[in-house]
């Protein structure tokens, strides 16, 4: 971790906690932890605002929450994506890929 | 492996709960991981918090949301499940043809009959008027203090006394009847109508569709001769000719403007139908003191000052009406006045029937649900396990409960379809036949009103049948799957609530069927009542002259005695004559002096009086006791001559013989005295009325411009008519022949107000009485199949068919008796009711109990008989191993 971690946008959140969650299946802590790796640590979300959204995700439905058995059998709330979260990230994920290629149209011949 | 738990709807401290638990498990994890990287545990535990951000927060902020979700999730469950509840119900139903066709035939009856008389108590007794601000409207009639005839006419001078000097009207309006003889391309037709003042409509505040009603002045002598059309008449008369207003058509020979067209709304205050309205000039029976003060024919409408209440306006009036008796006591002895709002006035005496049948068809509903109920109770058995599987799947009673009343209200639901549907044909059918008892029978119909009415009924109806079985089944579910045998301690609790549902139902039934029988009873002592004259073989029309050639008196004398010639050579023809008013129709009537005899008391006595042709008694079949009939040697300037009926003899010479006597009829001093030349049998003017005392005057003495004319036939007197009508036209085609029928038709009519309540009570009272059959046929079928074991046994012990089948009918008389004693209680608590039905009977008229008990365990122990047969089929053998 050589460079502080990036701040991340509430909308940006969502979209990677979609994109996670479409992997398989996840509790919050695998949540956090996954992104964190995949990132090496570059994008760092708040464990906090992680929790937040995973509540607010499940409010609009676009993520169900189901308590499982955690690997080491202890019990643990999943959240899985729905059907509609699942078309939730494509356009999100749609729009945020048109939002950074416009700043690198401004930033490339830097 | 993970196992998935779905999470059902969360309380606030579940959520709080599993928060901690979710944010716990992240902490031990994150800790963990702290300290596989290098971290002793308290640093690693403080370090997790403190990367985590704002605890405190998150929690609000995850609670808030997580409450959110609960509430959607309940919304969207719940209707969810309904529309589960409901595809379930619906595939239940349809896997039951049998049951649900007949659980919905009963309802759409129960709700049909209800919805229908539903209909018209709306648009009678619920919906507004079709007056501006109703409310203030009133009706006013002439009265005669201590006696019964408290809705009668007024006088000119008494209306326009009154209007002058009452302060609590806005204004006031008088009426009296009219019509017309109508002559356009056509056939001359007869067009009912009233003569009004010009402040009657303004005083109903209704304006025209078209052009406008009459204005000030345009009622009085000298004024253009005008008339205003009834939308239904501008319609079937005038072809809904829009540019009308202004065009002038022939009204008994005279020529009037049409000035506009009553809304289709639009209906005269209790009086039937009106078709033309022309205007009323008072001025010449004003100006003839002896009839101004003694002529009553008008009625009279009336609008209240905003503020002043009927009782109050009431009030004023009939202080007036007492002053005119100080001041004319000759005239207005014992005269006074009735005032009446106006939604009283219009459904008058429907009210009452109303009310009954409203009653009688809300129990005829229950009787039905109690049906269904008992019904879904039996079917309750088989799906025991059902329930009980469902239960064991996680289900809770709420919610099977729930599934359950879903099923009775989807049910409801198809029979209330149906039942809707035979509203709405009843509907038409009661109009139909309901004639002058329903006023404003155009308005009647099924509405908005009655719709939201019809959906509620449906859905309480659901609920009430539903709730019973559905609480019985989600008590004794559990128990099911131990218990699965029949007979079990379930079946008899059901078995005891659908035994009282089953005498409930009977006695029910038992009210209605004695209702019923009382008004039948009443109609045929009604139809036995001795007229006095032969109804049969008789037919009947109006004639009425109009124009110039019938002004004079002999005018008349000849249309009339050539009539009589032409129509009384048609073969078949036994008898003609007319009179003033055929009997059943109401009648005339005059004040009577007797010469040499001064009479007592300061009023002179009251006649009926009629002018009849010669051969009038003869057609009628009313029989001559003295003297003689009238002749053409009576004429006009011949000496007056007049015919008593038998009351009037009895009445005034109970010894002696009137033949000889000399009498004046009427009020007026200076009219010649007339000789009695005649006495005949009496007459009933009314089917109700006993008869009156009446004094007959020959036609040709007294013209009135009309007769009713009675054709007397050897065989069917309808197809009479059309030689009748060519015969009137070959002496003058611009003589309509009007409101021909035969007398049998004439009575049918006049007893429509009593037959309608009676058919429709009838009705009720059968289907009742076929409703409760069939839940007495499902207990005792339901009872011997949950006895097969004990029957069985007593089959084995020794007991033989007779016994047994003794046994079952035992059981159905048993709930027959219940439902007989329970019923007949209600029926005499409830018989007052009907008293202003009856006639000749009274309400707990011990021949109607009698033949309705009959009627009941005739059809109770047929009920019985196919489950007794079964009983007494039963095997011992199979009956005991089955077990």
């Amino acid at each position: 971790m050589t460079k502080p971690p990036i701040d991340l946008l509430q909308g940006t959140v969502d979209v990677l906690i979609l994109r996670t969650l479409a992997w398989e299946p996840m509790h919050g802590y695998a949540v956090s932890r996954f992104i964190r790796q995949r990132t090496d640590g570059v994008l760092t979300i708040e464990s906090g605002a992680l929790y937040q959204a995973l509540h607010r995700l499940e409010r609009k439905k676009w993520i169900r929450a189901e308590w499982g058995l955690s690997e080491n059998n202890r019990r643990a709330k999943y959240y899985a994506l729905t059907t509609e979260g699942r078309k939730q990230l494509r356009a999100e994920a749609a729009t945020l890929r048109t939002y950074v290629d416009a700043v690198f149209k401004v930033l490339e011949p830097v | 492996m993970r196992r998935f738990l779905h999470l059902p709807w969360r309380s606030s401290s579940r959520r709080r709960a599993d928060l901690d638990e979710e944010l716990r498990f992240y902490f031990d994890m994150r800790t963990r991981e702290l300290i596989d990287g290098g971290m002793r545990e308290a640093d690693a535990r403080r370090e997790a918090v403190r990367e985590f951000g704002d605890l405190e927060y998150t929690k609000q902020y995850c609670l808030a949301e997580d409450a959110m979700s609960t509430r959607d999730a309940r919304r969207t469950d719940f209707l969810s499940e309904l529309r589960q509840d409901i595809a379930h119900s619906w595939r239940t139903l349809r896997r039951a043809p049998g049951f649900t066709a007949v659980a919905m035939i009963t309802l759409a009856l129960g709700i049909g009959a209800n919805t229908a008389i539903f209909s018209v108590v709306n648009a009678l007794l619920l919906r507004d008027l079709p007056y501006r601000n109703a409310d203030e409207v009133v009706r006013l009639w002439g009265s005669y203090e201590n006696t019964a005839r408290d809705r009668s006419q007024m006088s000119p001078a008494d209306f326009l006394d009154l209007r002058a000097r009452q302060r609590s009207f806005a204004s006031l309006g008088a009426f009296g009847f009219g019509g017309g003889t109508y002559v356009g391309t056509g056939d001359a037709v007869r067009l009912a109508g009233l003569r009004v003042d010009a402040n009657v409509f303004n005083v109903l505040g209704v304006p025209a569709a078209i052009g406008r009603t009459f204005v000030v002045g345009e009622d009085s002598a000298g004024a253009p001769p005008t008339v205003v059309l009834s939308h239904a008449v501008w319609r079937r008369v005038f072809g809904s000719d829009s540019s009308i207003v202004g065009k002038t058509i022939n009204l008994s020979g005279r020529v009037r403007t049409v000035i506009g067209v009553l809304p289709p709304s639009f209906f005269f205050p209790t009086v039937a139908e009106a078709e033309i309205y022309t205007p009323l000039d008072l001025t010449p029976i004003l100006r003839d003191v002896n009839r101004a003060r003694k002529f009553h024919f008008l009625g009279a409408v009336g609008r209240l000052r905003p503020g002043v209440t009927v009782p109050q306006g009431s009030a004023e009036l009939v202080a007036i009406a007492r002053q005119l008796q100080r001041e004319y006591p000759a005239s207005n002895e014992g005269i006074s006045v009735y005032v009446l709002g106006l939604r009283d006035a219009v459904v008058g005496d429907a009210r009452p029937v109303l009310m009954v049948l409203l009653g009688a068809s809300l129990v005829v509903l229950l009787i039905a649900c109690a049906n269904v109920a008992g019904m879904l109770l039996s079917r309750g058995v088989s799906r025991r396990q059902e329930l009980a599987i469902r239960a064991a799947l996680g289900a809770g009673r709420a919610r099977l409960m729930r599934q359950m009343l879903t099923e009775s209200v989807v049910l409801a639901g198809v029979g209330g379809l149906v039942g809707l549907g035979l509203a709405v044909l009843g509907t038409r059918a009661l109009v139909a036949s309901a004639g002058d008892m329903l006023p404003a029978a155009s308005q009647i119909g099924v509405d908005g009103m009655v719709l939201v009415t019809a959906l509620l009924i449906t859905v309480l109806c659901g609920m009430v049948f539903g709730l019973v079985p559905a609480l019985v089944s989600s008590r004794d579910m559990h128990t099911a799957l131990k218990d699965a045998s029949r007979g079990s301690s379930g079946g008899v609790a059901r078995y005891r609530l659908r035994a009282v549902l089953v005498t409930g139902q009977l006695a029910l039934a038992v009210v209605l069927l004695v209702g019923a029988g009382l008004l039948v009873r009443s109609l045929t002592r009604l139809q036995q009542n001795d007229l006095g004259y032969t109804l049969d073989s008789v037919l009947t029309f109006d004639l009425n002259l109009a124009g110039d050639r019938y002004s004079t008196a002999a005018g008349q004398d000849r249309f009339f005695d050539e009539l009589f010639t032409r129509i009384g050579a048609l073969p078949g023809v036994v008898a003609v004559g007319g009179s003033g008013n055929i009997p059943l129709r109401g009648g005339a009537s005059a004040s009577f002096a007797i010469d040499g005899r001064p009479h007592t008391g300061d009023k002179l006595p009251e006649v009926g009086y009629q002018p009849v042709s010669d051969d009038w008694f003869r057609a009628m079949s009313i029989p001559l006791q003295r003297g003689r009939r009238f002749s053409p040697a009576d004429h006009n300037d011949a000496p007056g001559v007049v015919i008593l009926n038998e009351s009037a003899r009895r009445q005034f010479w109970p010894t002696g013989d009137p033949i000889g006597a000399r009498i004046r009829l009427g009020p007026d001093p200076s009219t010649p005295w007339a000789t009695v030349v005649g006495v005949v049998g009496d007459v009933r003017t009314g089917v109700t009325d006993d008869p009156r005392p009446t004094a007959y005057v020959s036609a040709r003495q007294d013209h009135w411009g009309g007769l009713a004319i009675v054709v007397r036939t050897a065989g069917d007197p309808m197809t009479l008519l059309p030689a009748v009508r060519r015969e009137v036209r070959a002496i003058d085609a611009s003589v309509p022949v009007s409101d021909a029928r035969t007398m049998r038709d004439v009575q049918a009519m006049q007893l429509t107000d009593r037959r309608l309540p009676m058919q429709l009570m009838a009705a009720f009272a059968l289907l009742a009485l076929a409703l409760a059959a069939v839940g007495v046929y499902g207990v005792m079928a339901y009872s011997v199949a949950a006895r097969t074991r004990e029957i069985g046994v007593r089959v084995a012990l020794g007991a033989r068919p007779g016994n047994v089948f003794g046994m079952v009918l035992r059981q159905g008389l048993g709930a027959a008796a219940a439902g007989l004693t329970l019923g007949f209680i209600g029926a005499a608590a409830l018989g007052r009711l009907l008293t202003a039905l009856l006639y000749g009977i009274s309400p707990t008229d011990t021949a109607t109990f009698a033949g309705v008990a009959a009627v009941l365990l005739a059809v109770v122990l047929a009920a019985c008989l196919i489950p007794a047969r079964r009983a007494i089929r039963i095997d011992p053998l199979e009956a005991l191993r089955s077990e």
